[in-house]
């Protein structure tokens, strides 16, 4: 088979990223001396506009079958090359990448070793192009209708655009009513606007929309399924159970908050007056901030990352109570005016629109910021006998060099976000990761942010980070654009490279099920054989390797093409010998 | 040792005019901008802290405000348009009450009537005063003849009074009113402070610091911008002059030389610098006029008025015109007494006496901060061994 192919070899020196390591040169010196080499040139940027024409033009006048670009990794211009030997009319599967930059370039500094590598890898790639198979992408159905877990904010978004759009849409919350966090909250920063007002009118049109279907005390039981053909189980009132088709899941389970009284020194539990952020909306709400025995405090001292930004609890910034702190203190300016105000912060963070201002405005109507180190935070103690004011914060503060102690009538702890604490439990639900604070992973947290590893779900607002209002609300959107946009296409393309079961080789012995990370084996008890659903298969091999009976083949990555690649490897150590 | 926030200092301070300090985020643009900030004392932004924070004691016993010649630059810069020289100036204002033990400072500096009401009275009484005199003396106080005739001069005599014990009972009674505020100024900053531990030979060391800052106003020069420096050093010697044209006029009895020459020339420095800046406060021109205090304002008013009913008196005199140049002479004085009663022992006038005197202090604080540093450097290189 070999000796029939016709391979071009596409040589590249990345700028100087490949060329000042490796010797270019020298590697289209050795290919082009390989069996079934037809062609093989070095170029500046094979990326690049010229650099793809060439390959294509060189298909045509050699007449080649088969390419190897050596370059960087296929993760970054596999899908180029793909498209470019495909406009040279060669299926996209005859391509095989080379990575001399990554695997080579950028990490040996020794120029003949790279360079030998470089003609390894090379000659491993020429030796197993010729055993590629020609694939054509697969297309499966998609179902308009949408689930969306969880209805504060950003479920309600998504789900009202969903519906506008005219897409049938589940909306699942775990609570008896709509609204989850924002719910609790009075103004939001940094323009105070009500969160009642934002909320009631979604709501209302959320309720009323015949399109969209409120599931309330409602959990997701089950999921199966893949993109644009999923099958869930919905659970309400902890008995009945509904069964429904979507083609996407957006999760929208949001967060919960940090447990103050966790931190000893801030006398969360102890003192009475020493109240988090959610019991301060609760009491602008009503109007009234007030202490416990009803009297208006004097002297109010806000505690910020409460939870947050330390090495003791959470690392990561919640994001929002920097500013949600500023309405504080503009809140209780208003409810007491009279009322000194000290806002403790690590880093004042006003990084959003309005923010900056809104900060200025704060700092005008005579709040005190004053710094501390998150490693040295402030304490709280009981006022001396005779003090007129109720308790003493005291701070380390950084930028007079001070100990100062506050007077305080009220201290407010800005409690940090965190994950739910079901929140792995809907991961594995779904099928997507967490991180290790315990946030939903998006498939790329610059250019993918909604996405996630399993296709068609997708994440917005704080369930996958700390978030406002405004960041909350985009996210809900976009998934919805992204889903949309699969609805007008009717139909789903997937990847042609997927895992294969031989139904002859099969022995039923289930391995392969539960080493299936994207559950996508199924098992069928009559014909006692397992099947891959071949959308649902990423390819990672791993029921490849597992199978004890060798039953398994990876498209694209079988036996044979991989060791071809390993006798390629060995074809060159052999060729210096 | 932990200092308790104030949080009604700060409203205290806003009627000494820091109406701006709270919107300072401590970025240390001003203190990086301001031309005379030096190490030990880098200013404006701690004292801003100082302020904001209510440290009261802390700001009692600062200097930095002193050491701050208001050329405004760190108020141009700064992002927040906290007027950090603004609030220097308000601090400076604070600290003449602070240091003043009679309160009669403060009840000045935070009521403008209060101020007002005094000059007024102690202007109606001085005028009085003089008209009484003149009238006891002959009308004559000796300079210009001819105004209230016909009065009986023995019994003035016979009182054993005259103008000069009225001014030396006036003078006594200043510089002790000064003398005593100076020392809880020297106690606030430096004699308290069980940190330094001044030695008395630095004290003598840099004692000649006082005049020397006094005449010269060199750190103003140091200022960016001269102009205001120029202003100030006019107005200053203007009033330098008409204090030696006064000890001529009062104890050497010599009139001509004095009268003649240098008393136009003080009334010319005097006018010519009060309208200057005065213009430059009702006008706003420059960031040191942008904000007045009542102080401000009402001191400028009194130069001007004693620079122009002085001149006015000379002129009177020269071309003959006595009555007209007595009844002057009283509106002068009138003018020139609450100035001394008033605006020198507490308020505005005041900084004349503590300015060279933080000045002096200052230098012996960096003195000894340095010569610690310096002991503790030499300390930290290991000393070489000897083979
Ligand atoms: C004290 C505080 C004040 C704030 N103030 C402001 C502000 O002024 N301005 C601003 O912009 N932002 C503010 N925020 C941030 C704001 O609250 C969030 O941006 C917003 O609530 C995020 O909305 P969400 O829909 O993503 O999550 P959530 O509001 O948490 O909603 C999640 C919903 O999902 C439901 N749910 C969870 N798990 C499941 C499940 N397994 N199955 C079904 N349902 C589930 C929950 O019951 C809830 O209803 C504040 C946050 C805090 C903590
Ligand atoms: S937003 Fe502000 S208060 Fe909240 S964790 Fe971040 S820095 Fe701390
Ligand atoms: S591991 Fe292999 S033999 Fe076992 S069920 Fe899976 S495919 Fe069949
Ligand atoms: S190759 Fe990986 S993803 Fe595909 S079926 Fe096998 S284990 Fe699952
Ligand atoms: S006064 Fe202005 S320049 Fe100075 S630290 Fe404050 S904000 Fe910055
Ligand atoms: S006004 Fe001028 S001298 Fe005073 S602190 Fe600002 S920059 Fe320095």
């Amino acid at each position: 088979m070999t000796t029939e192919c016709k391979i071009g070899v596409y040589v590249c020196s990345c700028g100087t990223n490949i060329g000042k390591m490796v010797d270019c040169d020298a590697v289209t010196g050795y290919t082009k001396n390989l069996p079934g080499v037809a062609v093989c040139k070095s170029y500046k940027y094979m990326c690049s506009n010229p650099g793809q024409e060439m390959i294509v033009k060189d298909i045509q006048r050699y007449g080649l079958d088969r390419v190897v670009v050596a370059a960087c990794s296929p993760r970054m211009h596999e899908p180029t090359f793909r498209a470019a030997i495909s406009h040279g009319g060669l299926n996209p599967y005859y391509l095989e990448m080379a990575n001399i930059r990554e695997q080579c370039s950028w990490v040996h500094d020794d120029h003949q070793q790279a360079t030998d590598k470089a003609k390894a890898l090379t000659c491993a790639a020429v030796k197993r192009v010729p055993f590629h198979e020609p694939f054509d992408m697969q297309s499966v159905p998609m179902n308009s209708a949408s689930l969306v877990i969880g209805g504060g904010v950003a479920g309600l978004t998504a789900a009202l655009e969903l519906a506008d759009a005219n897409q049938p849409v589940y909306l699942v919350e775990k609570d008896g009513k709509l609204g989850g966090n924002l719910a609790r909250i009075d103004l939001t920063s940094p323009y105070l606007d009500s969160a009642k007002d934002l909320l009631a009118e979604r709501i209302c049109r959320v309720t009323k929309n015949p399109k969209i279907t409120v599931m309330l005390n409602s959990e997701v039981e089950s999921i199966s399924g893949y993109v644009g053909n999923f099958k869930a189980q919905i659970k309400s009132n902890g008995e009945a159970v509904t069964d429904i088709e979507i083609g996407s899941i957006i999760v929208c389970t949001g967060f919960r908050e940090f447990d103050a009284s966790k931190v000893g020194e801030y006398g969360y539990g102890r003192f009475p007056n020493v109240v988090t952020s959610f019991d301060l909306e609760k009491m602008l709400k009503e109007g009234r901030v007030v202490m416990k025995d009803g009297k208006t405090p004097k002297y109010v001292t806000i505690i910020n990352c409460v939870g947050s930004r330390s090495g003791k609890y959470n690392r990561y910034c919640s994001r929002v109570c920097c500013m949600t702190a500023l309405k504080y203190a503009n809140g209780i300016k208003s409810a007491a005016p009279d009322a000194f105000i000290t806002n403790l912060y690590t880093d004042m963070n006003a990084f959003g629109k309005g923010c900056e201002d809104f900060y200025r405005r704060s700092a005008e109507r005579d709040t005190i910021f004053m710094m501390f180190d998150k490693h040295a935070p402030p304490t709280v103690s009981a006022a001396g006998k005779g003090e007129h004011f109720n308790m003493l914060v005291k701070v380390n503060e950084i930028l007079s060099g001070e100990e100062v102690e506050i007077p305080a009538d009220m201290v407010v702890l800005m409690v940090g976000m965190e994950a739910r604490e079901d929140s792995m439990n809907v991961a594995r639900l779904v099928n997507i990761s967490r991180d290790k604070d315990g946030w939903f992973i998006e498939s790329h947290p610059k250019l993918d942010p909604v996405a996630t590893s399993t296709d068609g779900v997708f994440i917005a607002g704080a369930c996958a980070s700390p978030k406002d209002i405004p960041d909350t609300v985009a996210q809900a959107r976009a998934t919805t654009a992204r889903i949309l946009a699969k609805i007008c296409q009717g139909e789903i393309w997937v990847e042609p490279v997927y895992a294969e079961i031989n139904e002859d080789l099969c022995s039923g012995c289930r391995v392969c099920n539960e080493l299936c990370p994207y559950s996508a084996i199924d098992y069928d008890p009559v014909k006692k054989r397992s099947a891959i659903i071949s959308v649902m298969c990423k390819s990672c091999g791993g029921c490849v390797a597992g199978c004890p009976s060798g039953a398994i083949k990876a498209r694209h990555f079988t036996d044979k093409q991989i060791f071809e690649q390993i006798e390629g490897v060995l074809e060159w150590a052999s060729s210096r010998a | 040792m932990a200092v308790r926030a104030n949080p009604n200092l700060l409203k205290q301070l806003k009627r000494y005019g820091a109406d701006d300090v709270t919107k300072c985020f401590h970025c240390g643009t001003c203190s990086a901008t301001c031309p005379l900030s030096q190490e030990p004392f880098l200013f404006p932004r701690k004292s801003m802290r100082y302020l904001q924070m209510g440290l009261g004691d802390r700001l009692k016993g600062n200097l930095e405000p002193w050491l701050c010649y208001y050329c405004g630059d760190c108020s141009d810069q700064c992002p927040r348009e906290a007027q950090p020289g603004e609030t220097m100036m308000s601090m400076r204002r604070w600290l003449t009450a602070k240091y003043d033990f009679t309160g009669l400072s403060m009840l000045f500096y935070e009521s403008r009537t209060a101020e007002v009401a005094a000059i007024i009275v102690v202007g109606i009484l001085s005028g009085i005063g003089f008209y009484l005199l003149g009238a006891l003396s002959g009308g004559d106080f000796g300079s210009y003849p001819g105004f209230i005739p016909g009065h009986n001069a023995e019994y003035l005599t016979e009182l054993g009074w005259d103008v000069k014990s009225v001014v030396l009972v006036m003078a006594v009674f200043v510089l002790g009113l000064l003398g005593i505020n100076v020392l809880r100024m020297w106690w606030f900053t430096t004699g308290s402070r069980k940190d330094l531990n001044v030695p008395f030979d630095i004290y003598m060391k840099h004692i000649l610091l006082c005049p020397w800052h006094f005449f010269t106003q060199k750190r103003y020069s140091e200022c960016d911008k001269k102009k205001p420096w120029v202003v100030h050093i006019i107005l200053m010697l203007g009033f330098v002059a008409l204090f030696a044209v006064f000890l001529a006029h009062m104890i050497w009895q010599d009139d001509t030389h004095a009268h003649t020459y240098l008393g136009p020339l003080a009334g010319v420095m005097l006018v010519g610098a009060s309208s200057f800046a005065l213009s430059g406060r009702l006008n706003k021109t420059e960031a040191h006029y942008k904000y007045s205090h009542h102080s401000d304002m009402n001191f400028l008013y009194m130069c001007l008025f004693v620079g122009l009913t002085g001149l006015a008196q000379h002129i009177a005199g020269r071309i003959g015109c006595g009555a007209f140049a007595n009844f002057m002479y009283i509106l002068h004085m009138m003018g020139a007494v609450p100035m001394l009663l008033i605006q020198l022992p507490f308020t505005k006038w005041a900084h004349l006496v503590y300015r060279p005197h933080a000045m002096y202090f200052a230098a012996i604080q960096a003195d000894v901060i340095a010569g610690r540093e310096g002991a503790k450097g030499a300390s930290a290189v290991p000393h070489k061994q000897s083979a």
